[in-house]
C-alpha cells in the first residue's frame, strides 16, 4: 500500500540530493530522501584499510550489484567500476574534497573552441554567471577551505573562501618554485575540509587518511557531515537509509507519481510525491529511469528521444609519481620529513590552449599530492604479478625501499569529450541482488582525450623533474576516473536533443528532476563535486519557487 | 574474460604502452585495492556452501591440516624473515584462515582453497614431496610457475589472490589477526594513524567484527 504523499521524494543523499533536501526543508516542504546505502555514524569511520578500501563498506560487491563494462566492440564484463560510495552522503563521504569551480569557458565550449569532430560537445543552457552565486552558497554551506589568489586562469568570484586554507606541507612552495621556473602558475587547491571549527563541526586534525576514507571528525565536508544534518534539523526532511529505488511510476497523465523501493527489511514500498528527484549518480540515475518503463514511456522514463544514458562522461585521468629517497635526500631537502598530509597545489596553465599547435584546445587541471598512504594498496602495486611479479626477499627489499621513499604525484582532471560511443544502458539479462537489471556501460573515448592527457602528464613530469627527484615514473596517460561522472541526462533548451530543461527538470515529465552529475553536457577540466552541489542549490531555488506557486 | 579479471590489471604500472592498450582503468581511490583479486567468480557461478557459523575468532577453520601446512610454507616464501620480521611473524596464515570465513568472501574462498591443494599436487609431481617439505628453492620454483602462468589461468589467478591475501594479512589492521605487533607497518614505515581516536576505549577495535556488523550482519537490510 502506498504511503502518504510528500512534497518531494529525492533518491540519493550525496552531492546532488542533499542541497535540494536542505533548501526544500528550509522552505517548509515535506521531503523524503531514499538512500540505498547505510547510514554510518561518524564513529563508524575508522582507519582500517581493509574495511574502507577493500571490502563492501562503501562499494557494493561485483557479484551482488555489478556494473557491466565493455570497450566498444568487446563483450561486457562484470565490474565494480563507476560506483561511488553507497551510503548516506554518497561519494562526498570518501572524496578527497578537491573543490574547484568550472570556468566560464566550460559553459560555452562549442562557441569558444568549437566541437571537435566526432564529439558531441555543446554549449550549456546556462552560463557561469548563472551558477556563480550558487558556487558561493555551496562553498559556504558545506564548508570549503582555500585561498583564491589572483592568477591568469582564476574564474570570476565574489570573494575568498569561507574558511582559510588548510596548513600545507612545506613541499608546496617547492612545487611553486619548480612551476615558476618553467613559466607556469601554481595555485592553492581549495578543499572541502574545514580548517577551523565551523557550524558546530570540528576542524581537520591532519590525519593523512582522508581520500577514500570517511572522516571520523566530521571535518570533511561530506553532505553527511554538513547538509544532511542541517536538512534533518528543519524537521521537514525524513531520510530512509538502505532503501533501494526500483522504479519511478507515472500516472495516467504521464506525470511522475511515486517511487517504488525495496526497504531495509526487503519489503517493497511505494512513496508518492508531488515531485520526484533522481540523484543516484549519472550511471545509476540513468539506470533507474531506463528501468522505469510504462505504457507512456516504453523505453524508460523521460526517454522519449532516446537520450537517457547517452553522452556518459567521466574525468580524463593521467598520473606520474616522483620518488625521493628520505635517507639520501633529506639533508638537502629538509621538507622531505615533514608529516603534513596536504600539498594542495594545482596547475591550470593548460586548461585551455590558445591554438591547435598541440592538437587540442581544451585541457584540464593537474593536482599535486602525496601518494596515498594505504600500505596494502602500495604493496600490492610493488609486488606486481606475472613475469614482473616479485616475492621473497626481492619483495621485502621493495617494501623497505618504499619505507625510505616519499612519493609526490600529480593526477589529471581532464576534459572527457562526449561521444556517441560512450554511454550507459541497462541489460535485462544481468540482474543485481534486488532482481533489477544492472547498468551496462560502453566506452570508446575520443582520441583527443588521450592527446590532451598525455600533454598534461608530460607538463606535470617537467614540474616533478624540476624538483630533482630520484626518479619519475609514469602511471598512465589514458585512464578515466569513474567516480567522477556525468552526462547521461543532459540539460538543454531543445527537448529533441536533451533530457532535462535548463532547470534540470525533465522535458517530458514535468514533475521529474535529476540533480546529480547527469545534467552535465560536458565534463570540464576539474572534479565536478562542487559543481553538482552548486547546481543542486540552483535547482532548489527554482523548485521552491514553483512549489510555492502551487 | 571477465571484468573481474580486468580489475586485476589496474595496479598502476609504469608501462609505456598504455596509449595503445588504453587499459589503465585507474580508480581515483583505492576501492578494493585498485588491483585486488577479491572478485572470484560471477554471480551466476554456483554458490559455495555457507561456512560453518563459527568464525572470526578461531584459527585454522578454512583449511585442512595438509592445506594449512602448504599455506604456511607458501606464505613464508612470500615474505620470509630476514633482518626484518616476515609474514609468519605477522601471523599471516591465521589472517587468511579467518578472513576466508567471512561471508562476503565465500566466492574467493571457493576459488582459493583448491589452489592451495593444487600447489601441493604440483610439488608432489615435480619433487615427490609435499610442498611444505620441499626445499625453499623448490618452493620458490613452484610459486614462480604459478606466478608466471598465462594471465587468466587458474594458477595465475590463484597467485594474485595469494599475494593480496598475504599483503592484507601483513599490512592490514592487527585486529583481523595478522600484522601481529604491527611488524608489517613497521617494515613499510606506515605511521600509526590507524586508529579512530574517538572510538570507545572500552570496546577495542575489532576489524573482523566491525566488517561483519557493518556490512553483513549489522542491522536492517543486510
Amino acid at each position: 500500500m502506498a504511503m502518504d504523499s510528500v512534497d518531494v521524494c529525492i533518491i540519493g543523499s550525496g552531492a546532488g540530493g542533499a542541497p535540494l533536501a536542505l533548501e526544500l526543508g528550509r522552505a517548509g516542504f515535506k521531503v523524503v530522501i531514499l538512500e540505498k546505502g547505510a547510514w554510518y555514524k561518524q564513529t563508524d569511520f575508522v582507519h582500517d584499510e581493509i574495511m574502507n578500501s577493500r571490502r563492501n563498506f562503501f562499494m557494493p560487491l561485483p557479484w551482488d550489484e555489478p556494473h557491466l563494462w565493455r570497450t566498444e566492440g568487446q563483450p561486457y564484463t562484470r565490474s565494480n567500476e563507476a560506483w561511488t560510495a553507497n551510503c548516506v552522503g554518497g561519494g562526498t563521504v570518501h572524496m578527497s574534497g578537491f573543490f574547484y569551480r568550472l570556468k566560464p569557458i566550460d559553459f560555452r565550449m562549442k562557441t569558444e573552441l568549437g566541437a571537435p569532430k566526432g564529439s558531441n560537445v555543446v554549449d550549456w543552457p546556462i552560463t557561469y554567471k548563472d551558477l556563480a552565486p550558487y558556487y558561493d552558497k555551496a562553498e559556504i554551506e558545506l564548508g570549503v577551505s582555500g585561498n583564491a589568489v589572483p592568477h591568469p586562469f582564476l574564474e570570476p568570484r565574489k570573494g575568498n573562501y569561507p574558511l582559510p586554507p588548510l596548513a600545507e606541507h612545506p613541499v608546496a612552495p617547492e612545487i611553486d618554485k619548480a612551476a615558476k621556473s618553467l613559466g607556469w602558475h601554481t595555485i592553492p587547491t581549495a578543499r572541502a575540509i574545514i580548517s577551523q571549527p565551523y557550524r558546530g563541526r570540528d576542524s581537520c586534525v591532519y590525519c593523512a587518511l582522508c581520500g577514500s576514507y570517511g572522516c571520523e571528525h566530521g571535518a570533511k565536508s561530506s553532505t553527511g557531515a554538513s547538509l544532511i544534518p542541517a536538512a534533518l534539523a528543519t524537521g521537514k526532511v525524513e531520510l530512509r537509509a538502505k532503501c533501494m529505488a526500483k522504479e519511478i511510476t507515472v500516472d495516467a497523465k504521464g506525470l511522475a507519481k511515486s517511487v517504488v523501493y525495496i526497504d531495509a527489511d526487503g519489503v517493497t514500498q511505494e512513496q508518492p510525491a508531488r515531485i520526484i528527484v533522481a540523484s543516484c549518480t549519472a550511471v545509476e540515475s540513468a539506470r533507474l529511469l531506463l528501468n522505469s518503463k510504462s505504457t507512456r514511456f516504453p523505453n524508460g522514463l523521460a526517454n522519449d528521444n532516446g537520450q537517457v544514458g547517452k553522452n556518459l562522461l567521466f574525468s580524463s585521468f593521467g598520473q606520474s609519481k616522483a620518488t625521493f629517497s628520505v635517507s639520501k635526500r633529506s639533508k638537502d631537502l629538509p621538507w622531505l620529513t615533514s608529516p603534513m598530509p596536504f600539498v594542495n597545489r594545482s596547475l591550470q596553465d593548460f586548461y585551455v590552449m590558445p591554438d591547435e599547435r598541440f592538437g587540442f584546445r581544451k585541457g584540464g587541471t593537474l593536482g599535486f599530492m602525496w601518494s596515498h598512504p594505504n600500505p596494502i594498496f602500495a604493496a600490492v602495486g610493488l609486488a606486481k604479478k606475472g613475469e614482473n611479479g616479485v616475492f621473497g626477499k626481492a619483495l621485502k627489499d621493495k617494501l623497505r625501499t618504499y619505507r625510505d621513499s616519499r612519493i609526490l604525484e600529480f593526477e589529471i582532471y581532464g576534459e572527457f569529450l562526449p561521444t556517441d560511443t560512450t554511454y550507459v544502458g541497462v541489460d535485462g539479462t544481468v540482474k543485481d541482488k534486488y532482481g533489477l537489471p544492472v547498468a551496462a556501460i560502453t566506452i570508446k573515448r575520443h582520441p583527443l582525450d588521450f592527446t590532451m592527457t598525455k600533454f598534461l602528464v608530460e607538463r606535470g613530469e617537467e614540474v616533478l623533474q624540476a624538483m630533482q627527484p630520484d626518479r619519475v615514473d609514469r602511471v598512465g596517460t589514458a585512464g578515466e576516473t569513474t567516480i567522477l561522472q556525468g552526462g547521461t541526462c543532459r540539460f538543454g533548451k531543445d527537448p529533441g536533443t536533451s533530457v532535462l530543461d535548463p532547470d534540470c527538470r525533465s522535458h517530458s515529465v514535468k514533475n521529474l528532476y535529476v540533480v546529480d552529475g547527469s545534467f552535465l553536457p560536458t565534463s570540464g577540466g576539474v572534479p565536478l563535486t562542487l559543481t553538482i552541489t552548486a547546481n543542486s542549490f540552483r535547482v532548489a531555488e527554482k523548485m521552491v519557487a514553483s512549489l510555492k506557486k502551487g | 574474460m571477465t571484468r573481474e579479471d580486468e580489475l586485476n590489471v589496474q595496479v598502476p604500472t609504469d608501462s609505456s604502452d598504455d596509449d595503445v592498450t588504453r587499459r589503465v582503468f585507474v580508480h581515483h581511490l583505492t576501492f578494493l585495492g585498485g588491483g585486488v583479486v577479491l572478485l572470484g567468480g560471477c554471480k551466476d557461478d554456483p554458490k559455495p556452501a555457507p561456512p560453518p557459523p563459527v568464525a572470526l575468532t578461531v584459527s585454522h577453520k578454512t583449511f585442512t591440516d595438509a592445506e594449512w601446512a602448504t599455506l604456511v610454507a607458501a606464505v613464508d616464501r612470500m615474505l620470509p624473515r630476514d633482518e626484518d620480521p616476515g609474514a609468519l611473524d605477522a601471523n599471516v596464515p591465521e589472517y587468511i584462515d579467518r578472513m576466508l570465513q567471512s561471508e562476503a568472501l565465500q566466492q574467493m574462498r571457493a576459488n582459493f582453497v583448491p589452489g592451495v591443494a593444487a600447489l601441493d599436487r604440483r610439488a608432489q609431481r615435480m619433487f615427490k614431496v609435499p610442498f611444505a617439505q620441499a626445499k625453499p628453492e623448490q618452493q620458490d620454483e613452484l610459486l614462480t610457475i604459478f606466478k608466471n602462468s598465462p594471465e587468466k589461468t587458474g594458477e595465475a589467478r590463484w597467485y594474485e589472490m595469494f599475494v593480496v591475501l598475504v599483503l592484507e594479512g601483513f599490512l592490514g589492521d592487527p585486529s583481523y589477526g595478522g600484522n601481529k605487533g604491527e611488524v608489517g607497518w613497521k617494515l613499510v614505515g606506515f605511521s600509526l594513524v590507524g586508529r579512530n581516536v574517538k572510538g570507545d576505549p572500552k570496546a577495542p577495535y575489532d576489524g573482523s567484527q566491525r566488517l561483519h556488523d557493518l556490512t553483513c550482519g549489522g542491522g536492517k537490510g543486510c
